[in-house]
């Protein structure tokens, strides 16, 4: 009989305690209602993505003068883990220097582990933010040459962004206006970066007008004692 | 919030509130649109055509209107379940997201308030796929055996919710909530039929889950209700629903009735006049102590008997946590996963106006049907100071649209306002249920069902059965 | 509601044979069905059609309580459970022995014809007296009332029996695995 009480006793005792983690869960769903959504409203507002984010494969030139980085090492092209990246290049009789012909980029088999972008000694070839790549045709997502170069004023935005080193040509550079063109020609040919001879001409046109940037200048005034650094290598 | 509970400051109300009021805006912009159809619909039948024919003078007037006003409550029920299944799966989906902290579907119309109508629109419009080897008459006739019931179960309700109102004393019958019952207890053949008829391994396991399921909680269900009936002394939904009018203490989810001395007799206190306290406590509660204890058990036996009502319901309408038939993670979606299209869509219509039919029935058997929860010697409105200088106020207006349109009665109109406020309490309460927990397994579902409800539901019927002899009811 | 009233009953007759050959319509051909479909699981289907036509008969009787007591317990809950125990059988092991010997034949039809001659006599000899009171709202309470005061024999029967057939169902369902053990250990 006392047996029969006492597991009566346990019985309630043990539906009150399920009752009460019940009604404790409750309790905490019905305040999430107070709290707001964590859902992101992206096709109508862009996410806010970190700078390191890996998305497509993009080429930068310099900010300042437009030229492109690239160096035709091929490094990216040996470490890429997917074999995605075809560069054609040839050598130049005139310099003896690689001169970038193509660089292919196949964003349908590239998995976007960013090697390519870690061994970039000119820090040419760079993870963008971009993601929305969806297309119709796998051919159409092999990128050339010229889909995979970014225009100067994004090139600008991911050296600051990415906090990246400017390219050596830019200590020359601040001093380029104000000595005139004539001393930013000798300047821009004593770089290994620097192509053929006929390209500097428009550099030191358009190298007055990036200086006036604002935020690329004030990227170069806080790297300007690191940038030394790759000058010397 | 921390998960033990406590919450870090700033977090809490840290303001949802646009999501929550885009909720508020969209629940009773829909409620509106459903209620004002079903009431336009009602009128126009019962009282509209009525009263145009009853101005003309051919021959069969006189029977056609008394064939309009008798298909009345059919046609409210008709007009009624599709629009109402679209608000509520809406209305789930938004409120979920609120719980989930999503914001759920805010695309199609204002806030994504047609986002239901549209997918409806998409169903009825899809291809009838029936698949191979699937038996073409039962896979088409379970669909149809699993809404049918919804439609005619929820009949005799109208009446109850509506405070009787003449259109629909029709389907008032004397043995209401047995009808509902039987009809409630008729879809699960339906769901077997489907789950075997779609020859699909999942299909048959669900059906299979369903009907074990259904069959056992059916007599925890059946019993809780049939205590009640017991303490009501009918089964007449509409005498149910009148023996709660009188505020809270009225209600059969407190002591089906047991309080109502104690109501009489505070009511007689405050106002003074009349039977004094002692005597119409004595004339309810004749045995002293006994008669309190009894009050109490029988208070607390309601209060039991009502949690196992919502359980034993949310089992027999599959509802989360009992949603084993149609169990997403191991059996694809159970009895309706060879089904689409319309086929598919009257099987989610059924399965959300059965929630609906279950709210409605708790509403009626438990929360007082159509009452107001104040008593009535707490309620303003009900002393005649503060009463008639409204109606005063108000009557050009109203004289009118009561007297001369007949478009609005007022017991109906109050009555029907709070079982929508009331059913909908319930039904936001079950998809917060739905929000929190998880699903059952398949044997604790059986131990549960069997070894906990019905026992629980067995002694109560036997301790309300004694405990009513010691209490005056309904004097 | 008056109108009404003198609608129905003006009606009534005509609506009664029409409802009523409406559920004969339903009725006899699912009874065929559960004796002739193959798959037997259907005829568990049918099985049911015939029992909820049967309610609607007891509908038109004006027998509501009786009629909601079928739809609940026998349209639904037994056989639901019939259907469910066929689900479970194996129809590829009955199939070996589906030859039925002549004489299985014979024996059959003798069984059906007395049950039909039965049944015939029995629905054609006795006078059924129909009353044309009309239904008492309070029949639920009547029914209460008479089982447990003038039919509380029958009732209790019915009851023990039920209890005999659970105890019974319990009792089949029961496993001996103590007293398998023991023989095994006992023959060893």
């Amino acid at each position: 009989m006392f047996n029969l009480i006492g597991s009566a006793i346990n019985g309630v005792k043990h539906a009150l305690g399920g009752l009460y983690q019940v009604k404790r869960g409750l309790e905490t769903v019905a305040m999430h209602t107070w709290r707001e959504p964590t859902t992101e409203a992206y096709p109508d507002k862009a996410p806010e993505l970190p700078p390191h984010f890996r998305g497509r494969l993009a080429l930068t030139v310099n900010p300042e003068t437009g030229e492109n980085l690239c160096i035709s090492c091929r490094q990216c092209e040996r470490v890429c883990p997917d074999k995605c990246i075809e560069i054609t290049a040839n050598k130049s009789t005139e310099t003896n220097k690689l001169e970038l012909i193509d660089f292919k980029i196949d964003h349908g088999l590239c998995m976007f582990c960013g090697l390519c972008t870690e061994v970039c000694p000119t820090y040419c070839i760079i993870n963008t933010n971009d993601f929305e790549m969806a297309d119709y045709t796998r051919s159409s997502l092999i990128y050339d040459l010229k889909k995979l170069t970014l225009t100067q004023e994004e090139s600008a935005y991911y050296f600051a962004a990415k906090e990246m080193p400017l390219p050596k040509p830019k200590p020359a550079k601040p001093a380029a206006p104000a000595a005139g063109a004539a001393a930013a020609k000798p300047a821009a040919e004593a770089k290994p970066t620097a192509t053929v001879s006929p390209k500097p001409a428009p550099e030191s046109a358009k190298a007055p007008e990036t200086t006036a940037d604002k935020p690329a200048k004030e990227v170069e005034k806080k790297e300007s004692p690191s940038t030394d650094t790759p000058s010397v290598n | 919030m921390k998960i033990d509970g406590t919450v870090v400051r700033g977090d809490h109300f840290s303001g949802n509130i646009a999501e929550i009021r885009k909720f508020a805006v969209m629940s009773l912009s829909w409620l509106t649109v459903i209620f004002v159809a079903v009431w336009g619909v009602c009128w126009a039948l019962g009282i509209f055509i009525p009263m145009c024919l009853a101005n003309s003078s051919f021959d069969f007037a006189a029977i056609l209107s008394e064939v309009c006003k008798a298909l009345t409550p059919i046609a409210a029920v008709l007009v009624f379940i599709p629009i109402n299944a679209m608000f509520m799966v809406l209305m789930e989906r938004r409120a979920l997201a609120l719980f989930t902290r999503r914001n759920g579907p805010n695309r199609v119309g204002p806030d994504g308030a047609l986002q239901t109508a549209a997918d409806a629109v998409k169903l009825l419009l899809k291809e009838d796929i029936t698949p191979t080897g699937a038996d073409a008459l039962m896979f088409t006739l379970a669909p149809i055996i699993f809404f049918a019931p919804s439609i005619f179960g929820a009949l005799p309700l109208l009446a109850a919710v509506t405070n009787n109102h003449k259109l629909f004393q029709i389907v008032d019958l004397p043995t209401g909530i047995f009808y509902v019952l039987a009809a409630s207890s008729v879809p699960v053949v339906g769901i077997v039929m489907g789950g075997w008829a779609s020859n699909n391994k999942y299909s048959l396991m669900g059906g299979l889950r369903s009907a074990a399921q259904a069959i056992s909680y059916e007599i925890p269900l059946v019993l809780s209700l049939v205590t009640i009936c017991l303490l009501a002394g009918t089964l007449d939904v509409v005498s149910i629903a009148y023996q709660q009018s009188g505020g809270l203490l009225n209600w059969n989810i407190l002591g089906g009735g047991a309080l109502i001395g104690l109501n009489k007799a505070i009511a007689a206190l405050v106002s003074s006049s009349g039977a004094p306290f002692a005597e119409v406590m004595n004339a309810y509660y004749p045995y002293g102590w006994l008669s309190f204890v009894g009050a109490a058990v029988l208070c607390m036996c309601t209060v039991i008997l009502f949690g196992v009502y919502l359980i034993g319901a949310c089992a027999e309408i599959n509802r989360i946590p009992f949603d084993l038939p149609e169990a997403e993670s191991e059996l694809v979606s159970g009895y309706n996963t060879e089904y689409s299209g319309i086929k598919f869509a009257i099987f989610f219509l059924a399965e959300f106006t059965n929630l609906f039919i279950v709210s409605t029935i708790a509403v009626v058997m438990f929360l007082g049907s159509g009452d107001c929860p104040l008593p009535t010697w707490l309620n303003p409105l009900s002393y005649p100071a503060v009463y008639e200088p409204l109606a005063k106020a108000l009557s050009p207006v109203l004289s009118v649209l009561i007297n001369d349109l007949h478009l609005i009665n007022p017991p109906t109109f109050w009555a029907a306002l709070w079982v929508i406020f009331k059913t909908y309490s319930l039904i936001f309460f079950a998809i917060l249920v739905r929000g929190t927990l998880p699903r059952f397994r398949i044997d604790q579902l059986m131990d549960f069902g069997w070894k906990r409800l019905i026992p629980i539901t067995l002694v109560i019927f036997v301790l309300v059965a004694f405990a009513r002899g010691v209490i005056n009811f309904h004097v | 509601m008056e109108q009404f009233e003198l609608l129905t009953n003006w009606a009534q007759v005509n609506v009664e044979a029409f409802v009523l050959y409406a559920l004969a319509i339903i009725a006899i051909p699912c009874a065929f069905c559960v004796l002739f479909d193959r798959a037997i699981i259907r005829s568990g289907f049918f099985l049911i059609g015939v029992f909820g036509a049967v309610c609607g008969l007891f509908l038109i009787l004006q027998a509501q309580f009786l009629a909601l007591a079928q739809l609940m317990i026998y349209t639904v809950g037994i056989t639901l459970v019939v259907v469910i125990a066929l689900m479970l059988t194996n129809p590829r092991l009955e199939k070996e022995g589906v030859a039925v010997e002549g004489r299985e034949r014979f024996s059959g039809l003798v069984i059906a014809t007395v049950f039909f001659l039965t049944i015939y006599c029995a629905l054609r000899s006795e006078s059924w007296p129909l009353s044309s009171l009309r239904m008492n709202p309070e029949n639920v309470k009547q029914i209460g009332a008479a089982l447990i005061t003038t039919y509380a024999l029958p009732f209790e029967f019915a009851s023990v029996l039920l209890l005999a057939a659970l105890m019974g169902a319990i009792l089949l369902a029961k496993a001996e695995p103590k007293n398998d053990v023991s023989k095994i250990a006992g023959e060893n």
